[in-house]
């Protein structure tokens, strides 16, 4: 081989994201639509290789399809490489007998030769769930200089949050002193973004032991993480500030793409110096009509906009017609919205027909009891009948008929 | 006969005359269009889709931009081990100056054209805007079983340097070809895509050369008596830039939804140098009227009957009619423009007002600060 790669980085993108529903009934969450051209792994994806990672694996199991066809090559990311680039790994079988990825850490462990062949000092374990713009480059650099065994990203999170995360308790010299998982009473507001550099020699050692040991979960941070630092390992805490997103439920994902239309949001993506890559289809230009109404938006090549759109973010070839409103909604590529169709509060997957007149989501305004309230989601591919009536907070992953 | 014996040449050079603004800077292939492409973009989009494998790209000067934009022909798939795209650059031998003329440039590589041992070669410029199915012209090639067939339009005839019209019998066979003057009224003209066999090719190139004869047009009518020539006639949407008024025009017919259409059909895709930029975003009090908008773009003010390109951005009160806005221009407050065509990476500071007329459009040259 050669040029060796310092630092080679795994990317776990194998959930299945089960909190959002028929969103991911046929694709893996890390393959879910986002910010009208992007996927979520495009952010981890960009973020390797604006930070000079060139050799990534990706770890996938669940609905592997999509998001296979999505990285293909690597070739949008840059990752085409003759040395290194984008890998995927799925499970495969193996003399002893075949499994699935039984946990996080166990999916590194079945990956153990394919790190050793390029025999890395260091090794980023990601997840392909989040949202954020990171320089890993600058975190790989704060391990070296405390030396560490372990760092992980940790960001400070709101009191009321904390105890959905796992915490750390941090001494001032950034060494961890104590792991606290989803706690009740958290003691700190320091959580840990699922983030992780190693040394690989360590790693590979707990790895073997963890998979080793019975009962294990098999998970970096109920396992593998605990077990490190139960044995003193130098473990330290990496504080990353800036915006980070969990979309792990249909409310997080509408918020995390409505949030690019707020200006106070701190994630730009229009920085050219840390631009986010993805793949995009061979769109023209999107086209707005003479009676068409676009504000606070973002709309994607490829859209032809003959209604009213507010607050919304509509991705790549997405058609509404005249007298059609969109507002505060997420319509992902290929769905029509016809006629005088209204699309509020809601998200509309790839390729769903709102027929005409037809009303999908409510406005919380209009709530008798806001406690009903909630986005309302269009599952890939369904149509809506003419007229009908969508309620909010509801899934529909089937065809509606009309209201006749 | 499959377009796969077809090599395909692309003369990103020819006519750059005619769009002398837009091309000082770089090749007519490269010039921007329709708010995303670059010329070159249609003829190698409708070359992958219509089946080519391997095209040649001739260039004569400031092809700078030219290579940026294509590199090894990724985004078109033609970036390949066999066959795909390959940039032609100027060949000079002892003696010769600078190509003046398509024969001149195309003897130029002929070696090229002779080793891609393909049947048919389809020649090809930049200048002639259409999504034109190149098999449908290779079919009726192979089914008139001719030498040359060219392709035309029927109708007013863009004046051009070296407008030809084809004077055809009943049977599409060109007994003539004629300039077109600017009396020629409606007629058929021809598109300058042309197919040829290889061989008569190479043989034509070479007498040409010590003919001194230096454009196809003079090539092929001397040899018109002796040669299967044929016509053949594209009824899509077909548009030839022969001036700044005409590449204004013709942009902005593509604000129509048939144009659009026909131009940018869901089976046959137009490819392009990916940017990955966001898409664009518009601000409270945006106002876009009629317009064709590519990702990248910041609106904030009012925007009509315009197309504006990748990265543009236009703040708030700024009010922009009947306009062409290329990549990255800023245009600042309360600007006023209605009719200019803005290259690349200029800025209209606040409270500018600048105005041309639908026929006679303002050009504003590549990173000009107003």
């Amino acid at each position: 081989m050669a040029v060796k790669p310092e630092c080679i980085a795994m990317l776990l993108a194998g959930g299945q994201g089960s909190r959002l529903g028929i969103l991911t009934k046929n694709i893996a969450k890390p393959a879910v639509p986002y910010g009208g051209k992007y996927r979520i792994i495009d952010f981890p994806l960009s973020n390797c290789v604006n930070s000079g990672i060139y050799t990534v694996g990706v770890l996938t199991q669940y609905q592997p399809l999509e998001l296979n066809d999505y990285i293909g090559n690597g070739r949008p990311w840059d990752l085409d490489r003759a040395n290194g680039g984008v890998h995927i790994l799925s499970p495969y079988q193996q003399i002893k007998g075949t499994e699935w990825y039984k946990g996080t850490a166990n999916a590194i462990y079945q990956n153990i030769n394919f790190i050793e062949r390029y025999d890395p000092e260091y090794v980023l374990i990601l997840s392909g769930d989040h949202i954020y713009k990171m320089d890993y480059s600058k975190m790989l650099d704060y391990h070296k200089e405390k030396n560490a065994d372990c760092t992980i990203a940790m960001l400070e999170v709101s009191w009321e949050e904390a105890s959905r995360f796992g915490l750390m308790i941090v001494n001032e010299d950034g060494s961890i002193s104590e792991f606290e998982e989803k706690p009740k009473n958290p003691r700190s507001n320091k959580a840990s973004m699922g983030v992780y550099i190693f040394n690989w020699k360590k790693l590979r050692k707990y790895l073997i032991e963890d998979e080793a040991k019975e009962g294990s979960g098999n998970d970096f941070g109920h396992d593998v993480i605990p077990a490190m630092h139960a044995a003193g390992e130098r473990m330290f805490a990496y504080q990353f500030d800036g915006y980070w997103k969990d979309v792990g439920t249909i409310s997080s994902l509408w918020d995390a793409n409505l949030d690019l239309l707020n200006p106070k949001v701190d994630l730009d993506l229009n920085d050219d110096s840390w631009r986010i890559y993805s793949r995009s289809p061979a769109a023209p230009p999107h086209y707005v009509g003479t009676d068409a109404v676009v504000e606070n938006s973002m709309i994607t090549e490829g859209c032809e906009i003959n209604g009213k759109i507010d607050f919304s973010v509509l991705f790549a070839n997405v058609t509404v017609e005249e007298g059609a409103e969109v507002k505060y909604s997420i319509v992902m590529p290929g769905t029509v919205i016809k006629k005088g169709a209204v699309v509020q509060y809601s998200i509309v997957a790839e390729n769903a027909v709102i027929e005409e007149g037809a009303v999908v989501g409510e406005s919380p305004e209009n709530m008798k009891n806001i406690e009903d309230w909630g986005v309302a989601v269009i599952g890939n591919g369904v149509k809506i009948g003419k007229g009908a009536k969508i309620a909010p907070d509801t899934m529909t992953d089937s065809d509606v008929g009309g209201a006749e | 006969m499959s377009a796969k014996k077809v090599l395909g040449i692309i003369f990103s050079n020819a006519y750059d005359e005619a769009l002398p603004q837009l091309t000082a800077l770089r090749t007519m292939g490269s010039v921007p269009f329709a708010a995303r492409y670059r010329l070159i973009d249609f003829p190698l989009s409708n070359m992958v889709n219509s089946g080519v494998p391997q095209v040649g790209v001739i260039t004569k000067s400031n092809y700078r931009s030219l290579m940026d934009h294509i590199g090894t022909g990724k985004p078109w798939d033609l970036s390949r081990k066999r066959e795909g795209m390959t940039l032609l650059p100027p060949y000079d031998t002892p003696g010769a100056g600078i190509t003046i003329g398509k024969a001149d440039a195309l003897y130029g590589c002929i070696d090229y054209i002779s080793d891609s041992q393909k049947e048919h070669v389809l020649l090809v410029d930049c200048n002639v805007v259409c999504s034109m199915d190149y098999s449908k012209l290779i079919k009726a090639h192979t089914a008139n079983d001719a030498d040359i067939t060219i392709a035309y339009a029927n109708g007013e005839p863009p004046v051009i340097n070296g407008g030809t019209e084809l004077v055809m019998d009943e049977n599409g066979r060109v007994t003539a070809t004629r300039l077109i003057d600017c009396y020629s009224g409606s007629t058929c003209y021809s598109l300058k895509v042309m197919i040829i066999r290889r061989t008569l090719l190479e043989r034509l190139l070479h007498e040409a050369h010590s003919a001194k004869i230096v454009d196809i047009e003079t090539m092929i009518s001397k040899n018109i008596g002796h040669l299967r020539v044929y016509g053949y006639e594209e009824k899509g949407f077909v548009r030839v830039l022969n001036s700044l008024q005409s590449y204004y025009d013709i942009s902005l017919e593509l604000l129509k939804a048939e144009n659009r259409k026909e131009l940018f059909s869901a089976d046959r895709p137009v490819y392009t140098k990916v940017r990955d930029q966001v898409p664009a975003v518009y601000g409270i009090g945006a106002n876009v009227k009629n317009s064709l908008i590519a990702d990248g773009c910041h609106i904030y003010g009012e925007v009509e009957n315009c197309i504006l390109f990748r990265g543009v951005t236009v703040e708030k009160g700024a009010k922009i009619k009947d306009s062409i806005i290329m990549q990255d221009t800023f245009v600042g407050e309360n600007s006023n423009l209605s009719c200019v065509i803005i290259d690349k990476s200029a800025v209209v500071k606040p409270n500018k007002t600048l105005c041309g007329d639908s026929s006679y459009p303002v050009y504003i040259g590549k990173g000009i600060v107003i």
